[in-house]
């Protein structure tokens, strides 16, 4: 198992309040699946998130990445871990604005320790990927949003992580942009990544094959769909 | 994360905000550059005075009613001392053993004139034989005075190039009646150019028999005797001698202070030293001054681009950026700054010196350990000022940074 979830707990203390937002989640997720985790504000879908890419450790519970524990690990090794297993698409993209779009892909690799000219190499593959390759020079603020995206997953799939976790990845982008978008992260999961989307929005999830939701911390339903279903619900 | 990676982030980010960076730099860039000035002046100095001072006053000490007087209060014990006097100088030349060379030395100021030309207070040197080696001067054309002119008390000359050139724009001046002052003098010598020290020419002279210029012009001028001793072991030796002879004559007895005064270079050099080591002193202490400010504003903007660039750390935290990494990128950039500030003042401060040394007498040499001490100082201020924004960056929390607007 690729992801393995068990008893997961995540307590914030706001002031004197103990805030449960998570409350003993069990999710197991396998090579080369593609989730949707769904819910709606509140729900506890974003602290599940932070969880799955390592940003975060949990209160208590267990959570297993490719047999590592990461409840207990150091800052420095939750840093490799996602440097090493995860691709993150944000919502507003969170390119560095002051560096072009190669250096913005190339950020992964420069922590990885990758020589310059492997860099460059990867990089330029990568790009090529998201069909930007004409845009390489380009600064963020010269692209589209749909471009940005690009960027964005360009960036995610460049040290060939384990997964890619991507938070509303549609969420700033306007419709017929974002099926550009969802279309690309189809093509990623056929080539065989294991692609993770946290959404609230029903016809973002549908595109994936497997839907979890959220509530209050816990998981309400965890249901897998075909390829019918999955067309329906989102035409 | 290597340090070219980080460098060249940081300079991106230094000519992303070109004004900033030049006010946040101002107070190290003033810092080192007054350091390298200074410290350029001063060592300029160094060359010129142990160069001419020393060399020309190796083993050579003066012999005056006086010595060497730093302060008002020595000087009113001093100042009633009798005269030294040709006898005095005649005993020393016979009887201090341990002396290469005894030369009378006197000074007054004359007008110097031939037919029309004039030239205007030219320093008149009463001198003995051997005054070319005591004053380091070397005869271009003509010859030395001598013992025998001395002796004879002739009416004749040594002109300092500088006085030989307005007098005699043209013609040879060996041979010709000069006018110093009240009497006429014959030329038999033009010496060599010197140059300038501290903007006073040094070729603005006129040489005479010392026996002649008592003769003349005693009543006017003061009176010493500088002696070179044999070499510089005997310079203790011919000291207390010449101190015996003199106190002898002056039927000093023992535990009577003396009353005249003896002077080395090294008494000059020691209040030279004392001199430019004040000037040390207070540069240190402005550019420290400056310096601890210019590293406050760094820390400052450090602290402020720390906060602007909450996303970015957020971002490349994500990517998998390493406590380490964040705090060296903050680190390389903190002293990059300042590195660029202490560039640009070594710069500027070089620049001061070298034009300094064009347009003034000031002499000014650049500094090699001045330079290296500005690049040290300013690399320095950045890794000690940015040490604790660099770490406040880095230990940021990467959900947090990420959310920040």
């Amino acid at each position: 198992m690729l992801i393995s979830i068990r008893g997961l707990h995540r307590v914030y203390e706001v002031g004197s309040e103990k805030v449960h937002a998570l409350d003993g989640v069990d999710l197991d997720i396998a090579q080369n699946e593609y989730v949707a985790i769904m819910g709606p504000s509140g729900s506890g879908k974003s602290t599940l998130m932070n969880l799955i890419g390592c940003l975060d450790t949990p209160t208590s519970g267990s959570y297993k990445l490719k047999e590592h524990e990461i409840g207990t690990m150091s800052d420095d090794e939750l840093a490799r871990i996602r440097n090493q297993e995860i691709g993150f698409v944000f919502q507003t993209f969170n390119l560095l604005s002051r560096a072009d779009v190669l250096h913005n892909v190339e950020l992964p690799l420069v922590y990885a320790g990758v020589k310059h000219e492997e860099r460059r190499r990867r990089a330029k593959e990568s790009i090529e990927l998201v069909g930007l390759t004409d845009r390489i020079k380009h600064k963020p603020n010269e692209l589209s949003g749909g471009q940005r995206q690009r960027v964005a997953i360009a960036r995610a799939l460049v040290n060939k992580p384990s997964i890619i976790l991507a938070d509303e990845p549609t969420g700033n982008l306007d419709t017929h942009t974002g099926d550009e978008i969802m279309a690309a992260f189809k093509r990623i999961w056929e080539q065989g990544n294991t692609v993770i989307l946290v959404t609230h929005e029903a016809d973002i999830a549908a595109h994936a094959r497997r839907v979890v939701r959220m509530r209050d911390g816990r998981i309400e339903s965890d249901v897998r769909q075909d390829t019918a279903t999955m067309v329906g619900a989102a035409r | 994360m290597n340090l070219r990676e980080s460098a060249g982030i940081a300079l991106g980010a230094l000519r992303a905000n070109k004004m900033r960076s030049f006010l946040t730099l101002l107070g190290t860039i003033i810092g080192v550059m007054s350091v390298i000035a200074v410290l350029s002046f001063v060592e300029g100095l160094n060359r010129f005075v142990s160069e001419k001072l020393l060399n020309a006053g190796a083993n050579v000490f003066w012999v005056d009613p006086w010595g060497f007087v730093t302060s008002q209060e020595a000087w009113e014990k001093v100042k009633d001392n009798p005269a030294i006097t040709l006898d005095d100088l005649d005993a020393l030349r016979v009887s201090v053993p341990h002396a290469a060379m005894v030369v009378g030395q006197a000074d007054t100021r004359a007008l110097a004139r031939f037919r029309e030309k004039e030239v205007r207070s030219v320093n008149i040197r009463g001198r003995g034989a051997g005054y070319d080696v005591i004053d380091d001067i070397s005869i271009a054309n003509g010859r030395h005075l001598t013992d025998l002119d001395d002796q004879r008390r002739r009416m004749v000359c040594v002109l300092g190039s500088e006085v030989a050139q307005e007098l005699f724009p043209h013609g040879d001046p060996i041979g010709q009646p000069v006018r110093l002052g009240a009497e006429s003098y014959e030329v038999v010598g033009v010496t060599a150019d010197k140059g300038k020290m501290f903007g006073q020419s040094q070729d603005r002279f006129a040489a005479i028999p010392i026996r002649t210029f008592q003769k003349y012009k005693q009543e006017r001028g003061s009176f010493g005797i500088a002696v070179k001793s044999i070499d510089q072991a005997s310079m203790p030796t011919a000291q207390q001698e010449v101190r015996n002879v003199l106190r002898g004559r002056r039927h000093l007895r023992p535990g009577q202070p003396d009353n005249f005064g003896i002077t080395t270079s090294e008494n000059v050099m020691e209040l030279y030293h004392n001199l430019t080591g004040g000037i040390f002193v207070v540069t240190v202490g402005v550019a420290a001054i400056s310096l601890l400010v210019g590293g406050i504003v760094i820390m400052n903007i450090m602290l402020v681009s720390v906060t602007e660039r909450t996303r970015e750390i957020g971002i490349r935290k994500a990517m998998g950026a390493r406590r380490r990494d964040i705090l060296a990128q903050f680190l390389v950039e903190a002293t990059t700054l300042s590195l660029s500030g202490g560039l640009i003042g070594i710069g500027v401060g070089v620049g001061l010196a070298l034009l300094a040394g064009a347009v003034s007498p000031l002499p000014t040499a650049v500094s090699w350990p001045a330079i290296i001490l500005g690049i040290a100082m300013s690399a320095g201020i950045g890794i000690f000022f940015g040490s604790y924004p660099a770490w406040r960056a880095a230990r940021l929390d990467p959900i947090e940074a990420l959310r920040y607007e």
